[in-house]
């Protein structure tokens, strides 16, 4: 069994890191800082981001997503033909994201997800690093669309330029993409147009691919998820815990990777060690252990970094304890 | 017909602003900033007074964050470390660790000093339980249903403080109901607990959502009035109320609070006509979309007093469309 994290991780920390991402965005904007200022913060913090987790004893950590103010404005807005615009709520959050507009047809014309992840790489010691992006149909769902006024042809769009982020992050050498589809946890999903956006992305892709779907269950038949060619699928048993029953009627390909989404990463409540083995138990009597990734159900933004430390300490070692516990299990 | 009023919060003065942050560092007592807070209180009464509004709000001079004020006035709740909302803010979110209890009235005070400055009416104001529910970690209560009735209990113990000191106008702001609409059920029951019994008029503010998604059940919220920023969506919403009647009196929001612009006078007037096609000017109140308290002290007035001229100037119209339109006999 492996133990992971979804993606974002608290910018400040009052009682580690500081807080001096705040300031120092202030003074960035008021041009009393400048970009490379800026960045270097943003370096130095990613550093402590990724220190720590790697002290906490994760096994594949992410570099926090200091820089992302969201999770697709950071990778849109390096294509053309994009315009930022007002807050809109993000999903069923008290969390505002800012929309998006594609004004025209979009064009790469940056790589800074990809110079991210190599500065990150350069100080993880330990861990794997995996590099996340937003899935197709969720940058679809959470920006407007001004120039296809076309649902289908907008979403592959879009897939074609997430597929050359993807191909970017592998040849930087990441091992590990997770895209991320928490709209799929909402609405009705079409399965058919989801898979063939998500297989235009991943298709050319070496690094092992999850697909992590949050908020809730998935909005479609997770055979049809197991049917995509991918590496692995990531759930949140904390929003939907009936999940468990789903997968224990399901025969599990022995291929396949399950992302354990188990502690609550929008509460502060701390999950009782006997809880999380127990879930496992259950999940590893159709699920071969070494294909448990166990994690926060989402990212950890949501969180004040005390409880932060909390909850890692405690997956990490009830997972320790059940990888002792429960070799038999398989 | 067509009173005017304000949703709530209105900008705390510079030196009010100082006066908190000196105070959170312990370098002034809580006397002098709350000498500061009735200052800037009776600023702001007397301002909506003169400007002729007719609903009157103390606009919260004395208070953060709109749940978590609540949370640091009920026995159960804690604060968290620092998280962040968006962009470049951060605040500090209410846990609840035990039984929420109200040691004793929170607002009550507040609205008798506002009150105690003005003839016209002034609105109770209390932020509703399954906003603070939504907006709040729980570590006690085993469900969000539990939270939120347990919530909704001591705020119906502060509504009928309210009615008691004199309020005729009890306003129960539910900025989160749309964000889950599965759980539209809840946010009623639990805003029907705190409203039962009372004979003040009750208005809730609804903002930020999918509204299409919780209306028309919306409308079974158990208050007079439904409060909503229809200017910001450019009056968007009165397409759902052309398909579903819009059945309560509605606090219709003709100034976006969002931005530094200021409307012309004109173009609030033009929204609110629009809003007059759909419900009829008995049932309409005109504010703000929502608190005023991100913009400054002078965009504020200057909005305020948008919101008043358009309301007056479509009353004259409609007096005189009265005297000589095709209905007059």
């Amino acid at each position: 069994m492996h133990t992971t994290v979804i993606g974002s991780y608290p910018k400040v920390a009052e009682e580690a890191y500081g807080t001096t991402v705040i300031g120092a965005i202030n003074r960035w904007q008021k041009k009393a800082l400048s970009d490379q200022e800026l960045e270097r913060v943003f370096q130095d913090v990613t550093q402590q981001v990724i220190a720590e987790q790697e002290s906490l004893g994760l096994d594949i950590i992410t570099d926090g997503q200091i820089r992302w103010e969201d999770l697709v404005t950071s990778v849109v807005s390096q294509w053309s033909n994009i315009e930022i615009n007002g807050l809109t709520r993000y999903f069923n959050n008290n969390v505002y994201y800012r929309k998006p507009i594609i004004t025209g047809k979009p064009q790469r014309k940056a790589q800074r997800l990809v110079d991210q992840f190599t500065v990150a790489r350069s100080v993880v010691k330990r861990a794997t690093l995996k590099a996340v992006l937003p899935g197709p149909y969720t940058v679809a769902q959470l920006a407007e669309d001004r120039a296809f006024r076309n649902d289908g042809f907008f979403l592959q769009e879009i897939a074609q330029l997430l597929r050359q982020e993807a191909e970017a992050l592998q040849h930087a050498g990441a091992t590990v993409i997770q895209i991320d589809e928490p709209a799929l946890a909402f609405g009705q999903p079409k399965s058919r147009e989801v898979l063939s956006a998500l297989h235009m992305v991943v298709d050319n892709v070496q690094a092992a691919k999850v697909l992590q779907i949050y908020f809730g269950p998935p909005q479609l038949p997770i055979e049809a998820l197991l049917d995509a060619e991918i590496d692995g699928v990531g759930l949140d048993f904390v929003e939907a815990p009936q999940l468990v029953e789903t997968i224990q009627r399901l025969k599990w390909p022995k291929d396949k990777g399950l992302g354990v989404g188990c502690m609550d990463a929008r509460n502060t409540k701390v999950e009782r060690p006997a809880a999380l083995k127990q879930l496992w138990r259950r999940l590893a009597s159709v699920v071969a252990p070494e294909q448990l990734y166990v994690s926060p159900n989402c990212g950890l933004e949501f969180l004040p970094h005390d409880r932060v430390v909390t909850k890692l300490t405690t997956l990490v070692s009830a997972a320790r304890e059940f990888a002792k516990e429960c070799l038999p299990c398989s | 017909m067509l009173l005017t009023t304000s949703v709530g919060s209105l900008p705390k003065p510079d030196y009010l602003l100082t006066a908190r942050r000196e105070a959170r560092q312990g370098n002034i007592t809580q006397d002098a900033l709350r000498q500061l807070e009735e200052k800037a209180t009776r600023y702001w009464v007397e301002f909506q007074d003169k400007l002729g509004i007719d609903i009157i709000v103390d606009g919260e001079q004395y208070r953060g964050d709109m749940a978590a004020y609540f949370g640091e006035h009920l026995d159960g709740f804690a604060t968290s470390g620092l998280v962040r909302s968006y962009g470049n803010r951060y605040y500090r979110k209410p846990i609840v660790i035990g039984p929420i209890k109200r040691p004793a009235p929170i607002t009550v005070g507040w609205w008798q000093f506002a009150q105690s400055l003005t003839t016209r009416p002034v609105k109770g104001m209390l932020t509703g339980p399954y906003t603070i529910m939504d907006w709040s970690f729980n570590e006690h209560y085993s469900s969000r249903r539990d939270v939120a009735l347990a919530v909704a209990d001591v705020l119906h113990e502060e509504a009928v403080d309210l009615e008691r000191a004199g309020a005729t106008y009890i306003q129960v702001d539910e900025p989160a109901v749309s964000t889950r609409p599965e759980e539209l059920e809840l946010a009623i029951e639990a805003l029907g607990r705190v409203t039962q019994g009372l004979k003040a008029k009750t208005i809730t503010h609804i903002c930020y959502g999918d509204f299409t998604t919780i209306y028309p059940k919306m409308l079974e919220l158990p208050v007079d009035q439904i409060d909503l920023e229809l200017k910001n969506r450019n009056f968007e919403l009165l397409a759902l109320f052309r398909k579903h009647p819009f059945t309560k009196e509605l606090g219709c929001g003709v100034v976006d609070v969002h931005s530094h612009r200021i409307e012309s006078v004109e173009e609030a007037v033009e929204g609110l006509e629009r809003v007059l096609e759909v419900i009829p000017p008995e049932r309409v109140y005109v504010d703000p979309d929502c608190g005023l308290k991100t913009r400054s002290v002078e965009e504020a007035e200057q909005k305020l007093r948008i919101v008043v001229e358009a309301a007056q100037r479509v009353k004259a119209n409609l007096g005189k469309r009265h005297a000589t339109g095709p209905r007059s006999r």
